[in-house]
């Protein structure tokens, strides 16, 4: 754990976020995400986590500050909404499966590909095959439990919905992926093997996790550095050996940890 | 004005500020109308020319109820059941029959018009069809039937019923928005603008969604009795070819009133609103002697600027209906 | 849940009622089952099917297009006149096309920009429509149907030495097409996903005005081709041509298992659902139905068919 913090400390930054203010009188967040860093937020409800992140996604639009996403040469590109976001490799999971990610009623395929269509079409003709293809990768890859790419996406498990949904952003080929509470109504196997994915595609490819969660253990597991949001801003940051269950729910509370 | 008249005002205008732009216009064309045709709004005229409305303004209402309980919620056949219920209580009742006594008369307006409202009600609320797709059904079966009972305009209403058309109107008007003010204090008004708000809060909170949805439309159904009733008035016979036309209006007026078509917000005020605004307007362009062609352009240009004002009234939930499957 | 190939298990359904109330016409009426009442059906179907073009996308979309008389309408006097004013028939049809988008794409802009029910906005579009035509013509639309349309659209038309109107093939060929468009392309896909829950589809990215105004564009302009191929059946402009589609459209899609709120369905559906009606209504007035019971019972037909399935579910189970 510690060789890889310390790598990660001297890799080059994928996102930056400068004096960006979420609500009024708050003070002003500043904060850097490396490249293959996992980085954890936590916070009470209402006190501003999901706002930032939904911020930085380009779901919600910000007046005051500045995000940046930097491609492979150092290159920063300003982030001012979510399509801006995506082309440049920024992408969002959003918190309510049910309402805001899933196309019920489409196939598991459709729900895959929808983000990432004309990465699969000529001439705005699909070509069916190679998204099916591409999505057998991601069916082995998050071990999708769905008996066909053509199945209704209702007709599978919560945890095989969030499945395709983060199948469908990885597709994108993301630098950062912006996961809003991803295992929320997700069975506890599921979300384990979600976790290796999390670690398996910061390892691997070097994509760049910002993971909001209302479990703190799924941030003890995953995360190499922790924001604790209060009251609209960041009250406390907590990197490597720092991050434990009780750092955490002090900071969440307003408290320095005794 | 004093501060407390002020204050009251606001209430008032935040209570009613849906129907905004629609009250703007009725003020507008009220006071076109008595510049350039006063002749219709003297002493006596006025209450033909509200007699002749009337039709429309209580179509308009009968419309409301089915729009409020939301989830699409939207009655087609309200028209063609005022058709149908003309050629019923002229042909048959009045004619056929012979029975003319108003208390006869109007009962069975009420009580046939609540049938029909029951029938698209139990399809709507028991069989879950969707609501255009049930009262389609219904819009056809009505004014097939109107014209299979009579296939051409017949026969004659008694006197009681044709003063319906001038000071009369006044009787079914006032009924009808004592009864709707009366409705407002019961808990069955809450729960039908909560159905019509969010429906799955409103069933987890324990209301009885599925009743509440049918009486919407029965309520729809009795309303278009009253209609039907002031149009046989102003008709002065049993017509099977006019009441389609209504249904189409009736949801024009409504959208026009700021009533939103997602259901939970709106009500009677914006329903007689925007049935005035309408009415007025073709009441002012005919007297300008605009040709009726451009009257329509008018009419289609400026209901769609209207709902465009009203647009973030009308900011439509359908848009986050999700979770559905 | 729905099987595995569940897209099509309410057209098929509904195919099914096709086929049953052919054989009941069959026995019912004498000859109905032969080569020219079969091809009265498709030749009477093209109009209704491809008038229902629009709607079908609209319905799909999660809207409803009720401007798709109007505009029918506005087609076949369009073309009526400027034929009878000397204009070559690519000029008329183009002059309509690009007139019935723009009609139609501002519908799916305003409805899509400002979030309002497309019902209204379509509606009020219509109306403007109808009362510009009317004003043009002064309420009397004259002129004459473009040379070779009547001869494209009779039932004694034929292809080559087939004895096939070529207004079927064109239905067959704007079927294809339709379909392929709907399944095949990132544009058919986005109007499903927009259907489907228009918050997931805008936060995948999915351009929401755009694919609005060209769904609509669309519509607009099938119903307006629509309209000026009546012109070639009847001959003679109408004014009022269109007013029995404006719920006979939403009827064929809605019958072919199309649902109402937005996403599920296809055009197959609607082919099933444009031969359903046709046929019923064939059926009654060739057995000397009124058009009064006609109406009843297509009333009741929707009813019925609908309520076998395309029930909603009761919101017990959505929450």
């Amino acid at each position: 754990m510690g060789v890889l913090a310390d790598k990660r400390e001297d890799a080059a930054a994928a996102l930056r976020v400068h004096s960006l203010r979420i609500r009024a009188g708050a003070r002003p967040i500043d904060v850097e995400i490396r490249r293959s860093e996992i980085l954890g937020l936590a916070g009470l409800e209402g006190h501003g986590h999901d706002v930032f992140l939904e911020t930085v996604a380009g779901v919600r639009s910000h007046t005051e500050g500045t995000i940046e996403a930097f491609d492979q040469t150092g290159k920063p590109a300003p982030l001012r909404s979510q399509r801006d976001a995506v082309r440049n490799g920024v992408v969002y999971l959003p918190r309510d499966r049910k309402t805001q990610g899933i196309l019920p009623g489409l196939s598991v395929l459709d729900n895959f590909g929808v983000a990432t269509l004309s990465r699969f079409a000529t001439a705005g003709v699909l070509r069916r095959g190679a998204m099916e293809q591409t999505y057998r990768t991601y069916h082995e890859r998050l071990a999708i439990h769905a008996e066909s790419p053509d199945v209704p996406i209702t007709s599978l498990s919560g945890g095989n919905q969030q499945k395709v949904l983060i199948a469908r952003w990885m597709a994108a080929h993301p630098k950062v992926m912006l996961l809003n509470d991803p295992t929320r109504g997700v069975d506890v196997a599921t979300r384990t093997a979600l976790y290796d994915v999390f670690r398996e595609a910061s390892d691997r490819e070097g994509i760049s996790f910002v993971i909001l969660s209302s479990q703190i253990e799924e941030l003890l597991l995953t995360a190499h550095r922790v924001l604790v949001f209060r009251e609209g801003t960041v009250f406390k940051e907590l990197a490597g050996d720092e991050i434990s269950s009780d750092a955490i729910i002090a900071a969440m509370f307003g408290r320095e940890r005794a | 004005m004093t501060p407390g008249a002020l204050s009251q005002g606001r209430a008032w205008l935040s209570r009613h500020g849906y129907v905004g732009l629609a009250a703007l216009l009725l003020v507008l064309l009220a006071i076109a109308s008595l510049i350039f045709t006063p002749g219709q709004f003297g002493w006596d005229a006025i209450w033909v020319t509200l007699g002749t409305a009337a039709p429309t303004l209580l179509a308009a209402v009968a419309v409301t109820p089915s729009i409020l309980s939301g989830r699409g919620g939207i009655d087609l056949s309200i028209g063609p059941l005022m058709g149908v219920l003309n050629v019923l209580l002229v042909q048959y009742l009045i004619g056929t029959a012979g029975l003319s006594s108003p208390f006869v008369v109007v009962a069975a307006a009420l009580v046939l018009g609540a049938i029909g409202g029951l029938i698209n009600g139990i399809l709507v609320g028991v069989v879950r069809l969707q609501p255009v797709v049930a009262t389609l059904g219904t819009y056809l079966m009505f004014s097939g039937l109107a014209i299979w009972l009579l296939p051409s305009p017949n026969g004659t209403v008694p006197i009681w019923l044709t003063d319906l058309s001038s000071g009369g109107v006044l009787i079914p008007l006032i009924v009808v928005a004592a009864g709707w003010a009366a409705l407002k204090w019961t808990p069955y008004y809450e729960h039908l603008m909560a159905i019509g708000g969010d429906e799955r809060a409103a069933f987890t909170s324990g209301v009885p969604v599925v009743t509440v949805r049918i009486l919407a439309y029965v309520l729809g159904g009795v309303l278009a009795g009253v209609a039907a009733l002031a149009l046989s008035a102003v008709l002065g016979s049993a017509d099977p070819t006019v009441g389609p036309g209504f249904t189409l209006t009736a949801i024009t007026a409504t959208a026009l009133g700021g009533t939103s078509l997602a259901g939970g917000r709106g009500g009677l005020t914006g329903a007689l609103v925007g049935a005035l605004d309408i009415f007025l307007l073709q009441n002012l362009l005919t007297h300008f002697n605009v040709s009726t062609f451009a009257l329509q352009i008018f009419y289609g240009v400026i209901l769609v600027l209207a709902v465009m004002s009203n647009a973030a009234r009308l900011k439509v939930p359908w848009l986050r209906r999700g979770g559905t499957a | 849940m729905r099987a595995l190939g569940g897209r099509h298990a309410r057209s098929l359904a509904a195919g099914i009622v096709v086929i049953l109330i052919f054989l009941a016409g069959s026995i019912l009426v004498h000859g109905f089952g032969s080569f020219g009442s079969i091809r009265s059906l498709l030749l009477l179907g093209a109009f209704l099917g491809i008038a229902s073009v629009g709607q079908t996308m609209v319905v799909l979309l999660g809207g409803i297009d009720l401007s798709i008389p109007f505009l029918m309408d506005f087609g076949n006097v369009v073309a009526a006149e400027m034929t009878g004013s000397g204009h070559p028939f690519w000029q008329v049809i183009l002059v309509i096309l690009v007139l019935a988008g723009l009609v139609g794409g501002l519908s799916g802009f305003i409805s899509a920009r400002l979030r309002i029910h497309p019902l209204i906005i379509t509606l009020g579009m219509g109306y403007a429509v109808q009362g510009a035509v009317l004003l043009w013509t002064k309420g009397f639309p004259s002129g004459a149907a473009p040379q070779g349309l009547p001869g494209f659209v009779s039932v004694s038309a034929h292809i080559g030495p087939f004895p096939i109107p070529p207004i079927i093939l064109l239905w067959a060929l704007v079927a294809i097409a339709i379909e392929f468009l709907l399944q095949r392309t990132v544009f058919g896909r986005r109007v499903y996903a927009l259907g489907s829950s228009p918050e997931a589809a805008r936060l995948a990215l999915v351009p929401y005005v755009s694919t609005w105004v060209w769904v609509f564009a669309v519509s607009a302009m099938f119903a307006a081709v629509a309209g000026v191929l009546l012109l070639g059946f009847t001959g003679s402009a109408f004014g009022d041509v269109g007013s029995p589609y404006l719920f006979q459209t939403v009827a064929t899609v809605v019958v072919g298992g199309t649902m109402l709120t937005g996403g599920e369905g296809g055009y197959i559906g609607t082919i099933v659902g444009t031969l359903l009606v046709t046929e019923l209504t064939m059926i009654m007035t060739s057995m000397g139905v009124s058009s009064a019971i006609e109406e009843v019972f297509l009333g009741a037909v929707v009813v019925l068919l609908v309520m076998l399935y395309g029930r909603e579910a009761h919101v017990r189970e959505r929450i």
